[in-house]
Order: C-alpha cells, then structure tokens, then sequence
C-alpha cells in the first residue's frame, strides 16, 4: 500500500468517524494500513503518519473515546479540518493567485491560494497563471513570516542587522509592524538598545531573527509609514516645498514619478517648474543633482546653495 | 538519506491530493491539462495521483465505498468524495504568507488588479478570522512609493495578446527620448518600479525598458512570437563583453549604490566603504550618479569617467551661474 494511500484512507475515516476511534479499532477497520501482526511497529508507523499529517495542518487529535475517559481515541473535528466557505469573485481570485507568485517561489502563499481556489471559476484562473507579474524582493519568505508573525504578536527579536551605510550589529526590536515600501519589506519596531523607533529592511538582516520574548505595545497614534523613508525629500510630508526647474527632455518624467509633486504650467522655453515636498535638504540636493544641467533649483535659497556647493566641491 | 527523501515526497504529495480533489470535486469535467496547469504539477504525475485515488475511500473498502475517478477525453470526473469535497483550512503560515504577498503587489505602484485584490485581503481577513490570519490593521501595510506607470494597462495587455509596440522611450543612460519599434513579452515590478522585458526590433535585441518612462506606446497590429525571454526575477541589468569596467570608491554613505546596481568585485575598504565595479555600456548615466553622490564615491577609473564627471558637473554649475 502506498503511503499517501494510507494517510488519505486514515484522514477520511478520522473525519467521518464523528467520534474519536480508538488506535484497535483503526487497526482493525484498516488492516493493510496498520494490520502488522506486530502491533508495536503497527503503532509506530501510525505515530509517524499522525506527526505527518499534523506538520501538514491537518487538526488530528486525541481524546477519550467515552465519558468515563477509560479508553483514547483519534478524531479529526469537520469544523476544525474543513476551509469555512469564502466566496471570492473571479477577479478576486486572480489577484490573489497573481499575488502569491509575487515573491517567486513562496510555497506557504501558493499552498495557501491553491486551497482557496477550489470555489472558484477555474476558466479565468488559466490565464491568471500564465506567468509573473511582479517579482519581489529576494528576501526569504521564512524570514518575511518570522518578523510579521512577531509584529502581530508584539515580540521582541534579535538579529543581524547592515545599515545602508554598512554598520553591523546585533540589534534587539520590539517589533511593531511590517511596511512594503518600493518593492522592499520593512519591520519597524522600537529598538530596544536605542530606544527608539525605527525601520529595518528585510533584506539587510545579516542573521535570521530569532524570538526572544514578549515585545512592548507601540505608542498612541504609531504609524508604521512614519518611520520609512518615502522618497527623495526625506520622511513623512513636510509643510516646506522647493521649487525647482525641469528642461523638456526630463520634464515628463521627473514629474510623473514625484509623489506630492506638483507641476506648473510649461514655460515658453519648454522648461516646467515642479514643487517638491522639502525635508531633507542634502536628500533633495543630491536627487535634484542626477539630472545634471536639465534640472535647476529655483528656490529655497539655502537648497540652491546646497547644489551649487556640492558641485564645487566636485570641481575642486 | 533515501528514506528521508520519501517522507517529503509523501508529504508533498499528500499535501497536493488534499487540495486537487476538492477542486476537481467543484468543478467536474475540467481538463487535466488545465488542473495540471493550475496546480503547478507535471500532467502524468496528477494522472498518476488520481489513480492512486481508486483505492481510497471509506470503510469497509467494498467497491460502493471508494473514490471513483473517470478520466475520459482528458476531462476528470470524481464522485464518491464528499468527505474531500472542501479543502483543509489554511494554516497560520500559508495565510499569513498570502496576506503579506498581496501586501506587497498592492504596494507596486498603479496595479489595475489592485481594488480586487483589496476586496480579496478583506474577505480572506473576515473568512479565517483573527486565529488564522492574526492581527493585520496597523501590523502589515502597504505603502505605496516609486513610479505609477501611465501605461501599464496597455504594455500589459500588449504583452498578453503578443502585440508589437511603437514606443516613444526616455533613455535615462543617455538622456534622450527615442521612438522603437518592440515586442513586450513580460511586464513585471521590481524595488517599486514596472518593467517590460521585450525584443527591441529597432536595435535588433533583447532589452529591458522601464514602463514609468514609455511616453507613448501604440500597437503596430503585428502579433509576435514570443522568445522566451528571462522575465521576473532576472537582474536588471545584463553585462555584455562590450562593457567598460568603471570601477568607483564608495565612502559608507553611498554603500546603497552596491544594493541598488548589480556590482562586481566588491573589496571592504578600512574607511567602512566599498570598492566597486559596475559593469556599464555607456558611461552618460555613471557620471549623472556620481553628480548624485557628490564626495560620497571616487572614480577610480577610467580616467574618462573623471572627465566627464568634471564636464557635467561644470556644465550644471553654468546654469546656476547664468541665471
């Protein structure tokens, strides 16, 4: 008898059962499953079936098979085995299987969707899964679960962690919420050494987290894009605005990129004048300094200064 | 280890069989090409599952008490299954591993699928509850950043119904728009922006455009064939034997470039910077990015990096000089 034989005829005679079996009698109504004559390898081989199907999700579990608890039995409950009905339409459907080939190969997501799929209409689907739509970031899915199981969870965890500027530590975060921002995945969370909120990114953990106990509650009012970085300009959405001046040729799309930009009329020389959200003057400077001579700062004053001082010092 | 390399195989197996019959329980009739398609598994080897489906079935295993599975024409039937007629629940990891992967696609900027993908997360939410999926408000959020694509629905319905393009392009590595002639084959995101993975019959190759900087695309009415080629998940950039070695210093605060750009050859300098080479075909958009960082990185060569380093940053300077 093959394996997944066995373990299907197990799973179906456990959910139809109604009450919990006892392991003789499984022996008996499965005989060429578990009928060895030797009933300690009978046993043994039940138990590693048991352990597979339990790794597997599947709620297997062992109660009295009477009121007078004498004996044990197997059950599996139907409410506790069985998807509750979530009626998705086909659009639904198909962003969420695009979703989970989002990160290449993530087998939990695609394990996940395929379970939901069996409601739905599976003509639209054979097109959904043609191929990808966005690939991901690289960072490992275990990884990805690890730190926002913790985030739900309010855990504290360590791990190794790079800074942008290629500092590594170990680090120790009360981890508060996960954030996708351009393509990377973000925890953020108050750091325990530092005490202070911050964002870290997936993919710069130099050592997987580990859990290592009971986190903090973030503050009143916490909110996660706060604490990431959101553009060019720095965080969040500062009241100052710089103005500055686009030629023709990277007008278009300097300004269809630029979140909270705003563009004014094109002038007769073809040149257009964006405002941009100001935060971080040297942040904007060095943004501003990618388009060369098709971008000038018009205003503030100290922004203007900034630019025309980096560029001395480039010539110097 | 033979016996170890069973078990996960059991497993997988297992672990398809309990969600493959319930769909083909749902829906009688579908093709196996098409079952074999949407459950990511060999034609022959879902065949030889269902097969294996016969001799299961309830107790006391006379033949009115097994599966029954037809497979006629190439279309399944299963009946006799009513205990595998809905799927096991989703565990906490394939649920919460869903949810964060939705997160992420509604974090790509401009995604048409992104108000039914929303509606999808709400009812995946109310449909497991808080057991399953945990807690999602404030704990997992998409944010969105980078560069909505105007024409991403029409590159992507291009590269779906095999439609030849004529794009009007903004070339950021040499600061110039030109009008090619391409056949989009994939469309994907990647660090927040859109890309379109295509044969460009203009230049006779395989290149990579970034949808936020198609100005203008219109199909030709030529359908292509596609060539296969390496979409999501490939590097963004390809070096050729036609590359210049720019090799640069990059001090800590210009570390990201290392991230960003695929470099090679990266030596850890005592100052906590980097030593790195970045392949490139033109050298136009490496001096824009060191414009960019300013003292945070040095040219080590080539010396007509330098050059032109000096040159543009000469030129920009002009601008503020004459205004």
């Amino acid at each position: 008898m093959e394996p997944v034989e066995r373990l299907l005829n197990l799973v179906a005679l456990l959910l139809e059962a109604g009450k919990p079996v006892s392991f003789d009698r499984i022996r008996e109504l499965l005989p060429e499953a578990y009928g060895h004559e030797d009933s300690e390898s009978a046993k043994r081989m039940f138990e590693r079936d048991k352990d597979l199907l339990r790794d597997y999700g599947v709620p297997l579990k062992m109660e009295a098979t009477d009121i007078w608890e004498a004996e044990q039995g197997y059950v599996i409950r139907k409410d506790e085995y069985y998807l509750p009905e979530i009626s998705f339409s086909p659009e639904e459907m198909a962003a969420l299987f695009v979703a989970a080939k989002t990160g290449g190969q993530d087998v939990p997501a695609e394990q996940a969707v395929r379970k939901l799929l069996y409601g739905a209409d599976g003509g639209v689907l054979a097109g959904a899964a043609d191929g990808p739509l966005a690939a991901g970031p690289d960072t490992p899915s275990s990884r990805l679960l690890a730190a926002a199981d913790a985030a739900q969870r309010s855990r504290r965890l360590r791990f190794g962690y790079r800074t942008s500027k290629g500092a590594v530590s170990d680090r120790q975060v009360d981890a508060y919420a996960m954030l996708c921002r351009g393509g990377h995945w973000y925890l953020v969370g108050m750091d325990a050494d530092r005490l202070e909120i911050r964002a870290f990114r997936l993919s710069r953990f130099t050592q997987e987290p580990v859990d290592v106990g009971e986190g903090s509650e973030p503050p009143e009012g916490f909110r996660a894009a706060d604490h990431v970085r959101a553009g060019p300009w720095g965080m969040g959405e500062p009241a100052e605005r710089a103005r500055i001046r686009f030629s023709p040729e990277v007008a278009w799309w300097a300004a269809a990129g630029l979140q909270g930009g705003a563009a004014e009329p094109v002038g007769p020389d073809g040149w257009q004048v964006l405002s941009v959200p100001l935060a971080d003057e040297p942040a904007l400077a060095a943004w501003v300094l990618q388009f060369g001579p098709d971008a000038r700062v018009i205003e503030p004053e100290s922004l203007r200064a900034e630019v025309v001082h980096r560029l001395e010092q480039i010539l110097a | 280890m033979p016996e170890r390399k069973k078990q996960t195989k059991t497993s997988d197996r297992l672990a398809r069989m309990l969600v493959v019959v319930p769909y083909l329980v749902q829906h009688p009739g579908t093709e196996l090409t098409q079952a074999a398609k949407l459950f990511d598994v060999e034609p022959k080897e879902l065949e030889r599952d269902l097969m294996l489906l016969f001799m299961s079935g309830l107790p006391p295993y006379e033949p009115g008490d097994l599966i029954e599975v037809d497979i006629d024409n190439g279309c399944i039937w299963i009946t006799m299954a009513d205990h595998f007629a809905r799927p096991l629940r989703l565990t906490r990891n394939e649920a919460l591993a869903l949810y964060l992967r939705g997160t992420e696609l509604l974090a790509a900027p401009g995604l048409a699928e992104a108000s039914a993908l929303r509606g999808a997360l709400a009812k995946l939410k109310e449909g497991l509850g808080q057991d399953t999926l945990g807690e999602t408000t404030n704990r997992i959020q998409p944010a969105e950043a980078g560069r909505p694509a105007e024409l991403l629905e029409s590159l992507r319905a291009a590269a779906h119904d095999r439609a030849q393009l004529e794009i009007e392009y903004f070339a950021a590595s040499s600061g110039e728009w030109s009008t090619r002639v391409i056949e989009p084959e994939e469309v994907f995101s990647t660090l927040g922006n859109w890309y379109v993975v295509s044969w460009d019959i203009t230049a006779g190759g395989e290149r990579m455009f970034r949808a936020d900087r198609i100005r203008r695309a219109e199909p030709t009415g030529v359908t292509f064939t596609p060539r296969g080629l390496a979409g999501a998940g490939r590097a963004l950039y390809t070096p050729t034997d036609r590359d210049t070695p720019v090799r640069l210093h990059l001090t800590p605060a210009a570390r990201w470039v290392d991230e960003y750009y695929a470099t090679q050859d990266q030596i850890e300098t005592r100052d906590g910077g980097l030593d790195v080479t970045l392949p490139t075909a033109r050298l136009g958009w490496v001096a824009g990015l060191l414009l960019r960082l300013g003292t945070d990185a040095t040219v080590l060569e080539p010396p007509e990096l330098a050059e032109r380093l000096r040159d543009l940053a000469e030129r920009t300077l002009q601008g503020y000089l004459d205004a």
